[in-house]
């Protein structure tokens, strides 16, 4: 059995986050109308459902967990941390991108939003390190050109096929 | 009825409305031979393409990705070993071995006439059951819908995660998710924090994306691996032309497939491969020569790939007819079907009708495109396996964002679809799933709605709910349904322990 100590992390996160709805629903305003249901009331059954169902859940993940044994730790999960610093990087990359997009304009965000996902993953993922300057510099070209076909092909894909406006 | 054909053949019969089921088609061919990615990708990111369009169009479009995404899954199957989709599971047992042989050219046209024949018969399944199910449909009311939403979800709850607990999590969520904005009842706002995005609530299309597309491309990120490249020995094709003939002489695996196809196809979350591994399955039992499965016979691809596409004309029948998608493909459809203005449902087959058949006739249309572009372009469709995973990953993401900024140019709804695609992600990841929050976001809100009218009307009084036999059977069988998964969960927890202290 794999050791990840996500799953019952994970796990702890939905039972706060539903406590945290549950008292948040609490302080929702009441309204009363003859033979209906306040608002309040189905937000706290299913934050309350949620927390309720979340501690079986939790215990058992926490068991699995145990029981997958110390030894394992060597083994949890294979090639996690570079995993980790590649999903990070995307997530990263996309909230820079949300950040930029109105003020930069579509076409210059993009592409350098396209050409920062290639590039990067290249260089976290190791791939980067095992080539020579010459081969870097054509990762970095093609990388180049792939981020400005992209973003302006989908410009014009988007704006002039399906006339859909986007920030220039 | 023949009225409505009419009315349907007039609106997929344009120039238009036929390029884009073409073009959908194409999308998900391409989707579906690109292991990892799914159909509900395909049809997620189609929606904001698709927002400006007649619905015909629209739906027909992502039902070409639906169509197309199901049979393609096969071209990794068969050169690569690897399936495209889940339900090419089964299309590596003969397909591979076929291939092997130098023969992939054929097995790559027995599985596209296949699928054919699958999807053309589940569309005259689909034509035939969807109807009369949506007119009994026509009997519920308040009491009704909130019962058969609380069915719908813990239907899908109860298959789409890896327990019953954490599929039920799932669907609460997205159930959560659907009270944010303005109560529509008495108009207080909830957890909207003066979030003016937020007061109509969450909006479907970057949840789709999000929970659908961007979850994906994290966990694509995560998994990203430039070591592990498909590798470019892929068995040379010989002649990729239809099967026609061929396939028709094993008739019986045909008829196996679509049988099967067609009866799995309803139930939801029973999913594809489920349906193809029951009809691999039939069709070997009731062989003259079971020997030979496995080693690259024609009728083991034959009734896989039926089966495959019979299954999503089954899978629209609940969809449609009750609202109720089977799996996520159908779940995202169904999310697609609302944002183009349709509510599935009896009150659609009653009042649109002309749009119900025209869905049907795209369907059909999808097919044959299907037949098409598979046949024309396979030696293309083997090269989209050799794409780079990181240029692909940067492009789909690219494609996410501007389809959810470009439908409102809202700055708040692509936080919010990175948002659903990290809640998704870390969803799938730990074996919850995704399709039971998109039906909690669907769904929430027609169970609240009719519960709380129909408490109004029955004046405060619960009884209706559970005296009303329409009402009273969906929820008998929601909560039988939710035993016997408790009991199944049970008792497969229990033999790991049993066979450990064996052993011992």
């Amino acid at each position: 059995m794999q050791r990840d100590i996500g799953k019952p992390l994970f796990d702890l996160v939905l039972l706060i986050a539903s406590a945290a709805a549950f008292a948040l629903s609490t302080t929702l305003q009441n309204v009363e109308i003859a033979g209906d249901l306040s608002p309040s009331f189905f937000p706290r059954l299913i934050s309350g459902l949620i927390f309720l169902f979340a501690v079986p859940c939790l215990i058992k993940d926490i068991r699995e967990w145990r029981a997958a044994g110390a030894s394992d730790v060597a083994e949890e999960r294979p090639g996690s941390a570079r995993g980790l610093v590649q999903w990070g990087l995307i997530v990263a990359l996309t909230v820079g991108y949300i950040l930029i997009f109105e003020a930069l304009g579509y076409i210059p965000s993009t592409a350098l939003f396209a050409f920062c996902s290639v590039i990067g993953l290249a260089i976290v993922s190791g791939t980067w390190q095992e080539l020579s300057p010459m081969k870097r510099l054509k990762s970095v070209l093609m990388a180049a050109v792939f981020a400005v076909i992209l973003a302006i092909a989908i410009f014009y894909v988007f704006t002039e096929l399906f006339e859909i406006p986007l920030p220039d | 009825m023949i009225s409505g054909y009419l009315d349907g053949l007039e609106m997929v019969m344009q120039l238009g409305t036929l390029l884009a089921i073409a073009a959908g088609t194409l999308l998900g061919i391409i989707m579906g031979a690109l292991p990892g990615l799914t159909s509900a990708m395909a049809i997620a990111l189609l929606l904001p393409v698709t927002f400006g369009m007649p619905p015909v169009m629209g739906i027909g479009m992502m039902l070409g990705a639906l169509c197309g995404a199901g049979a393609s899954g096969s071209i990794p199957a068969i050169l690569l070993n690897i399936p495209g989709t889940p339900s090419s599971v089964a299309t590596t047992f003969d397909g591979f071995p076929m291939a092997q042989k130098g023969e992939a050219g054929r097995a790559l046209g027995l599985a596209i006439v296949a699928s054919f024949f699958g999807g053309v018969a589940s569309m005259v399944i689909l034509s035939l059951l969807a109807p009369p199910i949506a007119e009994f449909a026509l009997r519920f009311g308040a009491a009704e819908y909130f019962s058969l939403s609380i069915f719908g979800l813990v239907i899908i709850a109860s298959v789409a995660g890896k327990s019953l607990l954490k599929g039920l999590i799932a669907g609460l969520i997205g159930f959560f998710a659907s009270t944010i904005g303005t109560d529509p009842i008495t108009g207080v706002d909830r957890f909207t924090f003066g979030q003016l995005s937020l007061l109509t609530g969450i909006n479907l299309l970057p949840a789709l994306i999000g929970l659908f597309a961007v979850a994906q491309v994290l966990k694509d990120a995560f998994e990203y691996d430039p070591h592990q490249r498909v590798q470019g020995n892929t068995p040379r094709i010989d002649i990729a032309r239809p099967r026609f003939a061929e396939t028709l002489r094993h008739w019986k695996a045909v008829v196996a497939g679509v049988a099967s196809g067609s009866i799995v196809g309803p139930v939801p979350g029973a999913g594809g491969s489920i349906a193809s591994l029951v009809a691999y399955d039939q069709t070997r039992r009731f062989s003259r020569s079971p020997e030979k499965f496995g080693t690259g016979h024609a009728p083991g691809i034959i009734s896989v790939e039926s089966a495959n596409n019979a299954l999503l004309g089954g899978a629209l029948i609940p969809t449609l007819a009750l609202g109720i998608p089977g799996e996520a493909a159908t779940a995202v459809l169904l999310g697609g079907l609302m944002i183009q203005g349709i509510t599935p449902g009896p009150l659609l087959f009653d009042g649109q009708s002309g749009t119900v058949y025209g869905i049907f006739i795209a369907y059909l249309v999808a097919n044959v495109f299907m037949l098409l572009i598979m046949c024309l372009g396979i030696k293309l469709f083997i090269r989209v396996l050799m794409v780079p995973r990181k240029q692909l990953l940067a492009a789909i993401l690219v494609f996410c964002f501007i389809g959810v900024y470009g439908v409102d140019g809202d700055v708040f709804n692509l936080y919010l679809m990175l948002g659903f695609g990290i809640l998704g992600y870390f969803l799938n990841r730990y074996q919850f799933g995704t399709a039971p929050v998109i039906l909690g976001l669907i769904l929430g809100p027609i169970a609240e709605s009719n519960l709380r009218r129909g408490l109004q009307a029955f004046e405060g009084d619960w009884t209706p709910f559970f005296t009303r036999p329409i009402s009273v059977t969906f929820l008998v069988i929601a909560v039988g349904l939710l035993v016997l998964t408790l009991w199944q969960n049970h008792r497969s927890s229990r033999n790991p322990q049993a066979t450990s202290s064996g052993e011992a």
